[in-house]
């Protein structure tokens, strides 16, 4: 049986940007329906990469290759297919600001499906705010929504054509609790549904969540990239920090796990017992139950 | 010191065939602009609207204020030498073939250079153009092309627009010291009118409409992430619009009149 062909893979990638060196010899492969995730402080060089891997940033040196074919050398047709297959969420949601909401997610719809009409245009962008939960009307223009409605039509711009491979810069950054646990709900959704995702993110929240492979970025260098299973076992002094927030996260998540799993057992026992008796003081039933009296709630 | 200078030339050297490329580039995409699918025709639209419409204005007061000047200058300068009938030529001369297009082109530059460096630059510093290039669409076919395109179509209007209001300009005022009809007017306008200066007014305006476009669209994307570089990109656009606009202008006038 022969070897799967990465989804997308960067080999000895460098490049520089005003005169700086943004990516330095980086090499990692994303393999087909696994989500990758790439942690790293400000600066480390997280968006570029992700950036590089999408064909947006032409690096110095190296290759970029999706499904085995050099982007650089691509033909028009295959590039067009190469940026079909994507959707790209930036972390600053990056519309277009002289277009509505409604073309800035039609237009790429438009662009790769040409004998679309406009009601399967429009379906597909009703679609797409719905799968994030973009109530508002579309006719605004981005300079009129909040930092995380932003994001999430940037998220929705990124969905609209159903794309086989994601790459999305700090999805959950600007976003409120609720926004947050839609983004990471879709995630999920796009997981199950095997689509190849990269992640960059200064949390460790969505790496404990999400990642099959892990990968730590420093000063433009990919340090570690492996499976997440063997992260919180790197040993290396410049992974120790992250590896202590990932023991940390999976303790803290466990530790929560075990007192949901005991609250839960109390419940179903307080259930499964007979009512007590009301003494004579006059204790009510839910006070027996270790529930809190009228007088206590108010 | 010498090491230096050697680098500063290499540097400058590389800058000028960066943008002998680029200006190749946007006239590839500007000429197969109506061939491809991902058209910015509303881009197009909204350039010539902003270019040229919105301009008709400030072009049609600075060009009758204009005629009005060289009216005045010349009745009285050529009459000193007996030569007031050169006044048609010197109309058309400096109307038509020198100040129509420069002077349009100083508007446009102004006007659109500006916005269109500003613009782009704003866009890129948004990150809008990476998020254009994520979707598969070319930054210069989609962005560049229309705005060059439209500043082209607006200079060539706006120039034959600047020669019509001028020599109104030179009508009105003409109605003031020497009266004379209408009819008689465009008649001895036509007499001294050339082909070739009509030629020459807008080959100068198609050279300068390619220049201010070009340049403003290179300063623009040159922007790299500083809003700190967007009015920077303004002010470059202009400035090297304006230098190239004078010596475009030299060079299509001494061809002219030495070739």
């Amino acid at each position: 049986m022969g070897e799967t062909v990465p989804v997308i893979e960067l080999r000895g990638v460098s490049a520089t940007r005003g005169g700086f060196c943004i990516l330095e010899d980086v090499s990692f492969a994303l393999g087909e329906g696994e989500t990758s995730v790439f942690m790293g402080g400000a600066g480390s060089g997280k968006s570029s990469l992700l950036k590089t891997a999408a064909g947006i940033v032409i690096p110095d040196s190296g290759a970029v290759l999706f499904r085995g074919k050099d982007v650089a050398r691509m033909t028009r047709a295959e590039e067009r297919a190469f940026h079909r297959s994507y959707g790209f969420v930036f972390q600053d949601a990056a519309l277009w600001a002289n277009q509505s909401l409604y073309d800035n997610l039609a237009l790429p719809y438009r662009l790769h499906e040409p004998l679309a009409g406009e009601a399967e245009v429009e379906r597909a962008v009703f679609r797409a705010a719905e799968t994030v939960g973009f109530r508002e009307s579309l006719s605004a223009r981005p300079a009129e929504l909040s930092t995380g409605e932003s994001r999430l039509i940037g998220l929705a711009r990124a969905l609209v054509l159903d794309p086989e491979l994601l790459f999305l810069d700090e999805p959950a950054a600007y976003l409120d609790e609720e926004s947050a646990d839609r983004v990471y709900s879709i995630i999920d959704q796009l997981k199950a549904r095997r689509r190849t995702i990269a992640i960059v993110t200064g949390s460790s929240e969505l790496a404990y969540r999400f990642a099959d492979a892990l990968g730590v970025l420093s000063g433009g260098r990919l340090l570690a990239f492996g499976p997440y299973a063997e992260a919180s076992l790197w040993q290396d002094p410049a992974l120790r920090g992250v590896a202590g927030r990932l023991k940390t996260r999976k303790k803290t998540a466990e530790g929560g796990a075990a007192l949901l799993e005991a609250w839960a057992a109390a419940l179903a026992d307080s259930l499964d017992a007979p009512p007590e008796e009301p003494t004579a003081e006059g204790d009510d039933g839910a006070a027996g139950r270790g529930g809190r009296s009228d007088e206590e709630k108010a | 010191m010498l090491r230096r200078i050697g680098e500063s030339v290499r540097r400058r050297a590389g800058e000028i065939l960066y943008g002998l490329g680029f200006f190749y580039s946007l006239l590839k995409e500007s000429v197969l602009f109506f061939r491809r699918r991902q058209v910015g025709y509303r881009v197009l639209v909204m350039q010539i609207l902003f270019t040229g419409y919105e301009a008709l204005r400030i072009s049609a007061v600075l060009a009758m204020a204009i005629g009005v000047a060289i009216n005045l200058i010349g009745a009285s300068l050529l009459a000193e030498f007996g030569q007031g009938k050169l006044m048609y030529t010197l109309l058309i001369i400096v109307i038509t073939r020198e100040l129509g297009p420069l002077l349009t082109a100083f508007i446009v530059t102004a006007r659109s250079g500006t916005a269109i460096a500003t613009e782009l630059g704003g866009m890129v510093v948004n990150h809008e153009i990476e998020a254009y290039v994520a979707v598969g669409v070319n930054p210069l076919s989609y962005l560049g092309a229309p705005r060059l395109i439209g500043v082209v179509v607006s200079m060539l209007v706006l120039s034959i627009y600047f020669n019509l209001f001028g020599l109104l300009g030179s009508f009105a005022i003409m109605q003031v010291l020497k009266p004379v009809a209408l009819a008689e007017y465009l008649r001895n306008l036509v007499a001294v009118l050339t082909v070739r200066d009509l030629m020459s007014g807008l080959l100068k305006s198609l050279i300068f409409g390619l220049i201010i476009a070009s340049v403003s669209i290179h300063r623009g994307f040159a922007v790299e992430r500083a809003s700190t570089e967007i009015p920077v990109a303004g002010i470059r656009a202009v400035g090297a619009s304006f230098i190239l606009i004078i010596l475009a202008d030299a060079a299509v006038t001494a061809a002219q009149y030495l070739g």
